[in-house]
């Protein structure tokens, strides 16, 4: 019995644990496997599969049964996650919906979820950009959260690290505000973003760049080594590529960590807290459901990463409670939970242009157009607001294909190939300040299936953000109406925090581990062989895509994770 | 099994219920299973005329090839909230009478030419949303209607291989294209 029993441990036993097999988790997972380590993923979902568990990736749009809408039982069902762009009949079943898991909303909180192997990475929205020092050192400089405990230098090489991997495509722009990668060819703009681009450039000097996204323009041997494939402008990434044309945890980093032999993934596994040993002074393991046989089981490693999403994060967090850390684990200052904010999402343009008739395109661009990179308070505080935005700008023609009138000219009107004037259109990126009013915390009395607190949301906008979407609304309008752009009209919409699906911090880094739960190395400043490497160790929100952000700390976290445990620092 | 079921599943079998003679499908049910809507045969031929007379077969196939009448009544019962189902309800009755009152017969009666004289005096209505002309619960039927009959169409492997063709791999990005390679 005995012997069964310490066998039974043995096999619970890793080298490292990563809690969360999406964006960042996955990373964590092919790192430590990359250098040798076992390394155990629990994942709270089930397992998708690249290509085999993407039912909807290769129909046709009349193959829907309702063509791609949502039935209206299940849009009333599911108010919340029926407001994500991307929930339809084709990647509905990559969702959470709202009754599966609910949460706690202090302040209207659109918490928009993926709980399966990959996580949110199936579903995101692929751009990806460099932070610079106009965003590290904002906190220090604008008087606001707390200094980031890294700068740019810090994370460069490992931007470029993961870039190469991931494979993402871009032009060498020369930014010092976005600073240029490891780029494949970029998806170009076309001739009226082209346009807007040299428009704005000669009058603002302000940028419009083909986006940088996550898609293999050109694959490299690397690319084709996770068995990847150039990106074939489907647009349809949502249900998953079957050609792994963007990266994905599915398609990249999870595969790669399974053919290594090191890697053992475990979904349905909801982690309920992590295991403190007061003696040792360290994490020693995890304690999980299995969703399935509801059995509790605790597993072992030197090293626990956790990567649950910036909210779920703070969530096991906060759970992991013990006689040294009766706050949650790490949580001597009292921040964890507090701090947290998201993007502003809340402001879009539309206009038209009749210039350039004589071009349009043809296929569909994987990059969506270009962006426009903050341009607001970049080198020094000019405007009645804190930091900036940054924003998205695209253009495409349509066809004249009208829906007015009925029988034999209606049907030649809708099948008619003569093109409209452009449309042009753009969205509003804005970065909101972490304050200590807006937190996350556990839940008194509610729990969940598993015997876990339900989580409390608590953030909302405040002046600093309506001051920026006026200013968003302001400039982008004067920039549409000089480059001669017509019917230009802005909208404001009322959406609640959380559907820009950029949540982060609660788990902040920083140089003082009384104001911070992390330091520089994404470590708990208290427990060092716990790491933080999502959405929640975010000191500022920035405007940036935040995904390769996460995954250049990661992959920077594991490489000093292990240097520690090599130096028997970490054992 | 009654009668009428056997019937309509033998008609089934031989090709369709829209090919019933209205004799037969007079009191009948919708040939379509419905959840939440409760249509009759003689409504589902009405929807069937309707959407013929937007989409009419030409030399290319009309509506009804494309069962356009029977993706009306499934979007209407599936996506529509309890209200707009209700008042597709109402508003068809209230489209069967004025047609009724107005051409003293009804829309099936009708011919092509005056089937779409009545269609197009809604459709050109309905862009002034103040206008009074028709009750609003016979606007939200025509418009459920309307655009469902053309959303199926457009949507329909017809249309979307034969039509404007769909490419579900492009395998490319053209940032300029010239106009004048497109085909008018």
């Amino acid at each position: 019995m005995a012997n069964l029993n310490i066998d039974s441990v043995k096999e619970r036993t890793f080298d490292a644990i990563v809690i969360g097999s999406g964006m960042s988790g996955g990373w964590a997972a092919k790192e430590f496997t990359d250098k040798g380590y076992k390394t155990l993923i629990l994942e709270r979902g089930r397992d998708v599969k690249h290509i085999k568990d993407y039912p909807t990736t290769n129909m046709y749009p009349w193959e829907f049964e309702h063509r791609g809408e949502m039935p209206m039982a299940v849009q009333e069902a599911n108010p919340i996650v029926n407001r994500c762009y991307a929930f339809h009949e084709d990647a509905a079943h990559f969702f959470v919906k709202d009754k599966e898991h609910p949460y706690v909303q202090d302040k209207p909180f659109d918490w928009i979820r993926g709980y399966q192997v990959g996580g949110k990475s199936l579903l995101w929205a692929r751009q990806t950009q460099r932070w610079s020092d106009f965003d590290f050192e904002g906190p220090a400089r604008d008087g606001f959260a707390v200094d980031w405990p890294i700068r740019y230098a810090d994370i460069a090489p490992w931007y470029s690290y993961v870039e190469k991997f991931a494979g993402i495509s871009g032009n060498k722009d020369g930014l010092a505000e976005l600073p240029d990668g490891e780029f494949l060819p970029a998806f170009p703009l076309n001739s009226v973003e082209q346009y807007f681009s040299k428009h704005v450039k000669g009058k603002y000097n302000r940028h419009v760049i083909s986006a940088r996204c996550a898609h293999l323009s050109k694959p490299n041997q690397i690319h084709l080594d996770q068995g990847r494939a150039q990106c074939q402008e489907r647009i349809l990434c949502q249900r998953g590529c079957p050609f792994g044309g963007y990266f994905s945890a599915n398609a990249s980093t999870i595969p790669w960590a399974l053919k290594s032999g090191n890697l053992t993934l475990r979904p349905h596994s909801v982690v309920q807290s992590i295991i403190y040993d007061e003696a040792k002074g360290k994490a020693t393991g995890v304690r999980i459901i299995d969703t399935n046989t509801k059995e509790a089981i605790e597993y072992y490693a030197k090293v626990i990463f956790v990567n649950a999403a910036a909210m779920n994060t703070n969530l096991v967090l906060l759970n992991s409670t013990s006689h040294r850390f009766p706050n949650g684990l790490g949580n001597d200052s009292g921040v964890l939970g507090k701090y947290v904010a998201f993007h502003n999402y809340s402001a879009h343009m539309s206009a038209e242009y009749d210039g350039m008739l004589e071009w349009t395109t043809d296929g569909r661009n994987p990059a969506g157009g270009g962006y426009i990179p903050r341009f607001r308070n970049l080198h020094k505080q000019e405007t009645n607001f804190l930091r900036g935005y940054a924003a998205g700008f695209s253009a495409y023609r349509r066809h004249n294909r009208s829906w007015d009138g009925v029988g034999s000219s209606l049907k030649e009107n809708l099948a008619k190939n003569d093109l409209g004037v452009w449309s042009v259109g753009s969205h509003m990126m804005g970065e909101t300040i972490p304050k200590e009013a807006s937190y996350v915390k556990l839940d008194d009395k509610l729990k969940d299936d598993w015997g876990v607190p339900l989580l409390k949301i608590s953030m909302d906008y405040d002046d600093n953000d309506a001051k920026m979407k006026k200013d968003y609304i302001e400039q982008l309008t004067e920039m549409f109406t000089s480059a001669g752009f017509t019917n230009i009209k802005a909208e404001s919409d009322q959406r609640a925090p959380g559907l820009d699906i950029h949540e982060m911090g609660g788990a902040r880094m920083g140089n003082d581990p009384k104001t911070s739960v992390l330091n520089k190395w994404n470590q708990l400043h208290a427990v060092n062989n716990v790491f933080v490497t999502d959405g929640a160790c975010m000191t500022s929100t920035s405007c940036q895509n935040p995904s390769l952000t996460y995954m250049a700390l990661t992959a920077r976290a594991v490489d000093h994770a292990v240097s520690e445990m090599k130096k028997g620092n970490i054992a | 099994m009654n009668r009428r079921t056997v019937i309509k599943n033998l008609a089934l079998i031989i090709g369709g219920a829209a090919l019933l003679p209205s004799c037969m499908q007079e009191k009948g049910k919708a040939s379509i299973g419905l959840k939440n809507i409760n249509i009759d045969a003689d409504q589902e031929k009405l929807i069937g005329d309707m959407a013929e007379t937007i989409i009419p077969k030409t030399t290319t196939p009309g509506a009804k090839d494309l069962q356009l009448h029977l993706f009306v009544l499934k979007m209407v019962d599936d996506c529509c909230t309890k209200k707009d189902q209700q008042d597709f309800i109402t508003g068809m009755g209230q489209f069967t009478d004025l047609v009724k009152k107005q051409n003293n017969r009804s829309f099936s009666e009708c011919d092509q030419k005056q089937r779409e004289q009545i269609l197009l005096a809604i459709d050109k209505d309905r862009k002034d949303a103040k206008s009074t002309a028709y009750p609003p619960e016979l606007k939200t039927f025509y418009n459920l209607v309307k655009g469902q009959t053309v959303n199926g169409y457009t949507t329909s492997k017809y249309f979307m291989t034969k039509q404007v063709v769909y490419e579900l791999v492009p395998g490319r990005y053209n940032a300029f294209y010239p106009v004048k390679k497109q085909a008018v």
